[in-house]
């Protein structure tokens, strides 16, 4: 009995010793910063740190920031996901691409993108002079949750249109023969079974709008609207350095996200349905009128516009202008930055490491996130919640303070384990970093697996690696394949990790992109921003390919 | 049943660690194995050197292995010095390139096992506080005579190898000729024209401000008056002058003077001069570190940096050399530029607060 009980917990222990190895001992050493002062534990300046007034507002704009982008990418997630996954849409499988861009865009440039389309004398008022000084009108807190909405948006989409996609038509259909509406059919039975993804989802958005820091700094400063992340960086990167105090507030923000993510839980436990069993389903499809596709096209163009368009107007432009000062001016055009950038070598080479570095991190994390997910699955109680708590943790705070805390930890134990200063630092920050990416795309495909498909495996004489790799992989790949994107786009283009961790001599693509805006010249920056989303958007429709191809066989 | 899971669990959680590990491994034993070598060839070479007394090894000690430098940018000049000192004594040098806040916070974090041989500063102020922590090594440069008048400091652990100095930049489409002062700025004709960089990011504007305030009679009281006639921060300095160059601001109030010159020296419509009743000019300290793993490579590279090449590059790169000979024909000259006079130890005492106050006037 023991021995059975002991082999039960072991995959779930060795995976909490793995996550706590490289999640929980870089925390404590940066929150160790916090509390141990002088060789001496203290509590008090750290409290003193977390009461003070000053936070109270920031911490109120924070919030505020976050509701308000949860709700208005619902508003754009929401239809666009209906319209992807339900109508005949469907078949254009490109826009899925299409609607990552927006994800794939640095968020300082594509905030940067805006201000200059919208600034006085910006692109807009270059376009429209008649229309005066109403484009500055931008500037303002709407402007702000529209930009960082318009950047997190697909992570919602991506979420809701796979779950649309695991609804079967018959639960509709028998909602329809017993005489509802439409409207009643969506209410009652559409949005409650889709209640516990976008629970997911909606975390998933808020607390990156919490973390986020390129847009609030960039954009959130202009308008006045002061945001908490922007403190927590001061404290670690301006003299004095003080990393005990960034680590100090950003519990604040861990204890908010605790609390969400709880509440999620609780929301997500309580309205999963098991809606893939073996019974076999097709999937619903809504033929829309030809009144109905017009409009459905012309929604997804305008999302298209806004969340892609405006930005990529400025940046491309900019990348192309000749003179900044002179702006869209016959003769003021140039190739000559991408020319520039495609003969550099150390272009070329911050692509090639930035490539590297995501589909290594990704391939990781899906690996560990996987199998993270499976075992809290199977296990309950206390490892249940550790073992989850800890690997969204990442998630939660702003990764400035987690970058730090694995700097600390790394280069303290560099005699033992000679990995600070290489390359490989760096995919494991990021392999920590993207974590959750993963396990909450996971675990939103696994709550709508039934069980029965589980036991019916066993019952056929299954074994549980067979029934692991025929039953639930195949149901769960859609997730973990999400997950792979998302985190190889973010991976490619993330800034704060890489400007601190990255070894010398090492460039990536998004410290190459900020060293040219900070000292060199801007429109080379956009070029090699233009060609970083051109890069990742064929990897990824190639990857959609091959996926597509092993699916079909 | 279940156990064959857990095995199957079990097996994917070691091969990926051994995945990780496999993928990390291969440049980390390369690493030691080269710093290793630097550790023991360097000292023994010296030894060469100093026993056999060749006459070219007394101007150049035969270095080798690897220095590593953390420097802010112009990414440009360091990249170029970085070349000239490989090509001139064979020492790889390894950089890493960021802000003063980036390097300040990679510094606190690699406390445990130090990484950087040399570090450079943009601005005075900080590299005095690193010297006030007592993390800094005294050496005595070649060509220490020729440099310019305190830009080495008494204890001689910080090394103004070049400068840059701040003053008004402004977009002449916007405003064709200027030349106000200080406090003229505040009039009413130039409201919401005017522009700042984020003195908690940019050290020399933050240098600035404090010279401002220790230095003149009413220092706060411009700072107070250019918030009421609408000045904004739109980031650190290049963000900053970006808002000037797009036309969005006219005038850009303590704006770094080598972006200015190297934009204008591509053709933007800007223009740049240093009010009359003066400036702060900012020395950009090299350090070398008391915990350098590579000691001599990071006194030959503190050599080299005032050598007649580095210098010119410098000069090149739209700074003010750091040696009082070396003249550049790009850009004002150090005798031409009006200063404020600078107490360093009163300004550092202030620098921090009074950057916060400006930022806290223009919420």
């Amino acid at each position: 009995m023991r021995t059975i009980n002991l082999s039960k917990k072991l995959p779930c222990l060795s995976l909490l010793a793995l996550l706590t190895g490289l999640i929980l001992c870089p925390l404590i050493t940066v929150f160790a910063k916090a509390v141990i002062i002088d060789g001496r534990l203290d509590l008090y300046q750290a409290w003193q740190t977390i009461a003070s007034s000053e936070n109270v507002q920031t911490v109120c704009n924070s919030l505020l920031l976050g509701v308000c982008v949860v709700l208005c990418s619902t508003v754009i997630a929401v239809p666009t996901a209906y319209l992807l996954a339900r109508t005949q849409l469907k078949k254009h499988s490109w826009l899925d691409i299409i609607f990552m861009i927006p994800f794939m865009t640095p968020p300082y440039i594509a905030s940067m993108g805006w201000i200059l389309f919208m600034q006085k004398k910006g692109l807009f008022q270059q376009l429209f002079p008649a229309t005066g000084s109403w484009s500055e009108g931008f500037f303002c807190f709407g402007g702000l949750v529209l930009v960082m909405s318009l950047h997190v948006f697909p992570f919602l989409m991506t979420m809701l249109k796979n779950a649309m996609l695991n609804i079967p038509a018959s639960l509709e259909e028998s909602g329809a023969v017993f005489g509802a509406g439409l409207g009643l059919r969506l209410r009652k039975i559409f949005a409650p079974l889709l209640t516990g993804n976008y629970a997911i989802g909606a975390l998933l958005v808020f607390v990156k709008t919490l973390s986020e820091y390129g847009t609030p700094y960039t954009l959130g400063r202009r308008i006045g609207f002061y945001v908490f992340t922007t403190d927590i960086h001061r404290y670690s990167t301006t003299a004095p350095i003080d990393f005990g105090r960034s680590a100090s507030l950003s519990s604040i923000l861990v204890c908010i996200c605790m609390a969400m993510w709880l509440m999620q839980n609780y929301i997500t436990n309580k309205t999963s349905y098991r809606l893939v069993s073996g019974k076999g389903s097709r999937p619903a499809q809504t033929k829309l009128s030809a009144v109905g596709q017009t409009g459905a096209w012309l929604w997804v163009i305008l999302v298209v516009l806004i969340a892609i368009g405006v930005p990529y107007f400025s940046i491309i432009s900019t990348s192309l202008i000749k003179l900044r000062g002179y702006g869209l001016a016959a003769g003021n055009f140039t190739l000559d930055h991408y020319k520039e950038l495609l003969t550099t070598p150390k272009a070329l080479s911050s692509i090639w490491k930035s490539l590297f570095l995501a589909v290594s991190s990704a391939t990781i994390c899906s690996v560990i996130g996987t199998a993270v997910v499976a075992a809290v699955r199977r296990s309950r109680g206390f490892f249940k919640k550790a073992l989850e708590g800890v690997s969204l943790l990442p998630e939660m705070l702003p990764s400035i303070v987690l970058v730090i805390g694995i700097m600390l930890f790394w280069n303290a134990i560099y005699k033992v384990i000679p990995l600070y200063n290489t390359i490989g630092i760096m995919v494991l920050a990021y392999v920590v970093l993207y974590l959750p990416y993963t396990v909450q795309y996971v675990t939103s495909a696994f709550t709508q697996i039934n069980n029965n498909l589980l036991q019916a495996g066993r019952v056929f004489g299954g074994t549980p690696a067979y029934v692991f790799r025929r039953v639930t992989l195949p149901m769960i790949s859609r997730g973990i394949f999400a997950g792979w994107m998302m985190i190889f786009i973010i991976a490619f283009r993330e800034l704060v990790t890489a400007s601190l961790i990255a070894p010398p001599n090492t460039l990536v693509v998004s410290t190459y992109i900020n060293r040219e805006f900070e000292q060199g010249s801007v429109s080379l920056g956009m070029a090699m921003a233009v060609l970083c989303v051109l890069i990742t958007t064929t990897a990824l429709l190639v990857f959609n390919r091959v996926i597509g191809k092993q699916k079909g066989a | 049943m279940k156990r064959s899971i857990i095995c199957l669990l079990l097996v994917l959680c070691l091969c990926l660690s051994l995945a990780a590990c496999a993928k990390t491994e291969v440049p980390t034993t390369e690493t030691p194995a080269k710093s290793q070598n630097t550790e023991t060839t360097a000292p023994t070479q010296e030894e060469q050197a100093s026993t056999e007394e060749t006459p070219a090894a007394e101007e150049t000690p035969a270095l080798s292995g690897k220095v590593t430098v953390y420097m802010p940018s112009p990414a440009g000049l360091a990249d170029k010095l970085a070349e000239a000192f490989t090509a001139k004594t064979g020492v790889e040098v390894e950089q890493f390139q960021g802000t003063t806040g980036e390097i300040l916070a990679r510094l606190e974090a690699e406390q445990a096992n130090p990484v950087a041989d040399v570090v450079i500063l943009a601005s005075w102020s900080d590299g005095l506080s690193m010297k006030a922590d007592g993390q800094l090594e005294s050496y005595t440069p070649a060509n220490a005579d020729k440099v310019n008048e305190g830009w080495i400091d008494s204890d001689n652990t910080l090394f103004g190898y070049s400068a840059s100095a701040v003053g008004v930049i402004y977009n002449t489409t916007v405003v064709p000729e200027l030349n106000a002062d200080w406090s003229e700025l505040a009039d009413a004709k130039y409201k919401d024209m005017i522009a700042i960089p984020d003195p908690e990011k940019s050290g020399a504007c933050k240098d600035f401000l404090a010279g401002l305030v220790t230095g003149t009679a009413d220092g706060e009281a411009i700072m107070q008056s250019w918030a009421d006639n609408g000045l904004t921060v739109p980031g650190a300095n290049k963000a900053a002058l970006e808002a000037v160059t797009t036309g969005e601001k006219g005038i850009l109030i303590a704006g770094v003077d080598y972006n200015a010159y190297s934009s204008m020296a591509k053709g933007e419509p800007l223009n740049i001069y240093y009010p009359a009743s003066g400036t702060v000019v900012n020395p950009r300290p090299a350090m070398i570190l008391k915990t350098a793993p590579n000691m001599d490579n990071a006194k030959a590279f503190i050599d080299f940096l005032f050598s007649d090449e580095a210098q010119q590059l410098v000069a090149d790169a739209y700074l003010l050399p750091g040696r009082s000979d070396v003249q550049c024909e790009n850009r004002t000259n150090l005798a031409d530029i009006p200063q404020i006079p600078t107490d360093w130890d009163k300004m550092m005492e202030v620098a921090s607060d009074t950057a916060a106050k400006l930022n806290s006037l223009c919420k």
